[in-house]
């Protein structure tokens, strides 16, 4: 399912579904001109699908880069395809993540560059600032913001299950956006640390992320782009991790 | 058997014996250390500590438990993928391999399941009880062991163990109930320096050489701080009770980490060190 989500950034992806409703596998698409970016490649159990829709969004422009947000499979699983049809395609990687071990020998690693959250890099005109990801399930996973859409790409932070019915729709499509149980239910199976987690340290941590960088767009791999009200669903967060440590 | 090296550089695997029954096999960078690390140490205030004047190394390993049964306690990393199935074949000969068992996800614990599957089809998946899809992670079909069970292998006997400190969230740790044998994954781990041949070298064996408990202390501190950030946000007391309440369940002889040197014994004199450890990770 290829969605715009603003400007000349797409969301494609796929739907597992699970005990708790479905969860998005995500790859986002910046065209950015002749210079396009991918943000993670997928899972390659849909590998057949996203490879199809990567293909229609580019219409034949070649990838320049690749920001993998981390290493898993349902992150990179299709790093070898993508290797495979552009293989002058560059990665980008945290400086915490080892390459020549984290990422499958698929490329040289010369291809490979490994960026410091705080470091921007421009890209076509394009600048795009990395960012400590505060909720990380691998060290080397990193956010990363786009400057010119206000887009923040958060990894595995910020996903959530959704109804057969939420599938494919934005936060400002459904009706009361996202709600707190939705994140706390990802959060608690994606990220179990969270059960040591003391809210009151935490909080401030994500709370200067929004305050440094003019997020407009909080754009989760699983979970479709959340358009509306970014304090709204900064608080929930919040809430949710405050929830998962009370429970557990 | 002593050590047995298998290729050089960013593929090398050697194996070793912990016991006559279970085996460590574990890739390092030896001379290619410092390359590698130099900027993941950079963060680091005292980066010349660990790539600088002390140029520091850091292990990737499986373990392999052959018994009537046999069982490989993660994989390796693809990258290393040729040689972890030539120490693997070394070890096993002609006996089969019966379980692959994975701690967790990442590409340099489960990354070579693919390939031992080919190798020996009757292997069975092996991976912790309480997630969902487990497919798209790569383990259709596996076993699921909650915490608590255990794998009879004849000699030996396998508990999977609710880990306390994890990145992803499908993860386990294990005990190996025979032997005292504690897997740990990603934590409680040291650092090695190749320039002082500490590659593929135990604790205590690189205790003799000069390694010191504080080092041991500092190194688990920075690996903790890499592997778990969202250490900061905890409460230090809270944790070090933990771990003390984890080291009196499990009667634990020999602590084998993924990234580290095992420690084959006295831990009674360890157990304070990864706590002051993980105290001081805590407060970086």
């Amino acid at each position: 399912m290829i969605r715009n989500i603003v400007g000349d950034v797409y969301q494609i992806g796929e739907y597992v579904e699970g005990s708790y409703g479905y969860e998005a596998v995500l790859v986002y698409v910046i065209m950015n001109h002749q210079h396009p970016i991918l943000i993670d490649c997928g899972s390659q159990l849909h590998r057949a699908g996203i490879m199809q829709e990567i293909n229609s969004l580019l219409a034949g422009h070649t990838p320049e880069y690749i920001f993998l947000t981390h290493s898993e499979l349902p992150h990179a699983g299709n790093l070898q395809q993508v290797a495979k049809q552009w293989p002058n395609i560059k990665v980008i990687v945290s400086n915490v993540m080892l390459p020549y071990i984290e990422i499958a020998p698929i490329l040289p690693l010369s291809q490979i560059t490994s960026e410091a959250a705080g470091k921007t890099i421009n890209i076509g005109g394009r600048t795009l600032k990395f960012v400590f990801a505060t909720l990380k399930d691998q060290p080397g996973s990193q956010w990363v913001f786009d400057t010119q859409t206000g887009i923040l790409f958060t990894g595995d932070g910020f996903g959530y299950y959704q109804s057969a019915e939420q599938i494919g729709k934005f936060s400002d499509e459904v009706e009361g956006g996202i709600r707190e149980i939705q994140f706390r239910d990802y959060h608690r199976t994606a990220f179990h640390f969270l059960r040591w987690v003391l809210p009151e340290k935490f909080n401030p941590d994500l709370d200067a992320i929004f305050a440094q960088l003019p997020v407009k767009i909080i754009a989760p791999i699983h979970g479709d782009a959340i358009r509306s009200d970014i304090p709204t669903h900064v608080a929930r967060l919040k809430q949710a991790v405050a929830n998962i440590r009370n429970v557990v | 058997m002593n050590t047995i090296i298998f290729g050089e550089g960013l593929e090398r695997v050697a194996v070793r014996p912990i016991t006559s029954d279970i085996f460590w096999i574990t890739h390092c960078l030896g001379d290619k250390a410092q390359d590698i690390y130099k900027n993941y140490f950079g963060m680091l205030p005292n980066a010349a500590d660990y790539s600088g004047h002390r140029i520091v190394d850091y292990p990737f390993s499986a373990f392999l438990v052959r018994d009537e049964k046999s069982l490989m306690i993660d994989t390796g990393a693809p990258r290393q993928q040729a040689n972890t199935l030539k120490a693997v074949e070394y070890v096993l000969g002609d006996k089969s391999l019966d379980y692959i068992w994975i701690s967790h996800v990442e590409l340099p614990h489960a990354g070579n399941a693919p390939v031992l599957k080919r190798r020996y089809p009757q292997a069975q998946y092996m991976t912790v009880r309480g997630g969902e899809q487990y497919a798209l992670h790569g383990l259709e079909g596996a076993q699921l062991m909650a915490p608590g069970e255990v794998i009879n292998l004849g000699k030996h006997q396998l508990e999977s163990v609710e880990p306390l400190f994890v990145d992803h969230g499908l993860s386990q740790w294990a005990y190996e109930r025979t032997t005292g044998f504690m897997f740990t994954a990603d934590w409680a781990h040291n650092l090695h320096e190749p320039a002082k041949n500490e590659c593929f070298m135990f604790l205590d064996e690189m205790e003799n050489a000069g390694y010191s408990a504080d080092l041991h202390c500092d190194d688990v501190k920075v690996n903790a701080w890499y592997q778990f950030p969202w250490l900061k946000w905890t409460d230090p007391d809270e944790v070090c009770a933990a771990v003390d309440t984890f080291f009196a369940r499990y009667d634990t002889k020999i602590l084998a980490p993924s990234h580290g040197n095992i420690i084959r014994g006295d831990m009674a004199r360890y157990v304070p060190l990864i706590k002051e450890g993980m105290r001081q990770a805590i407060a970086m």
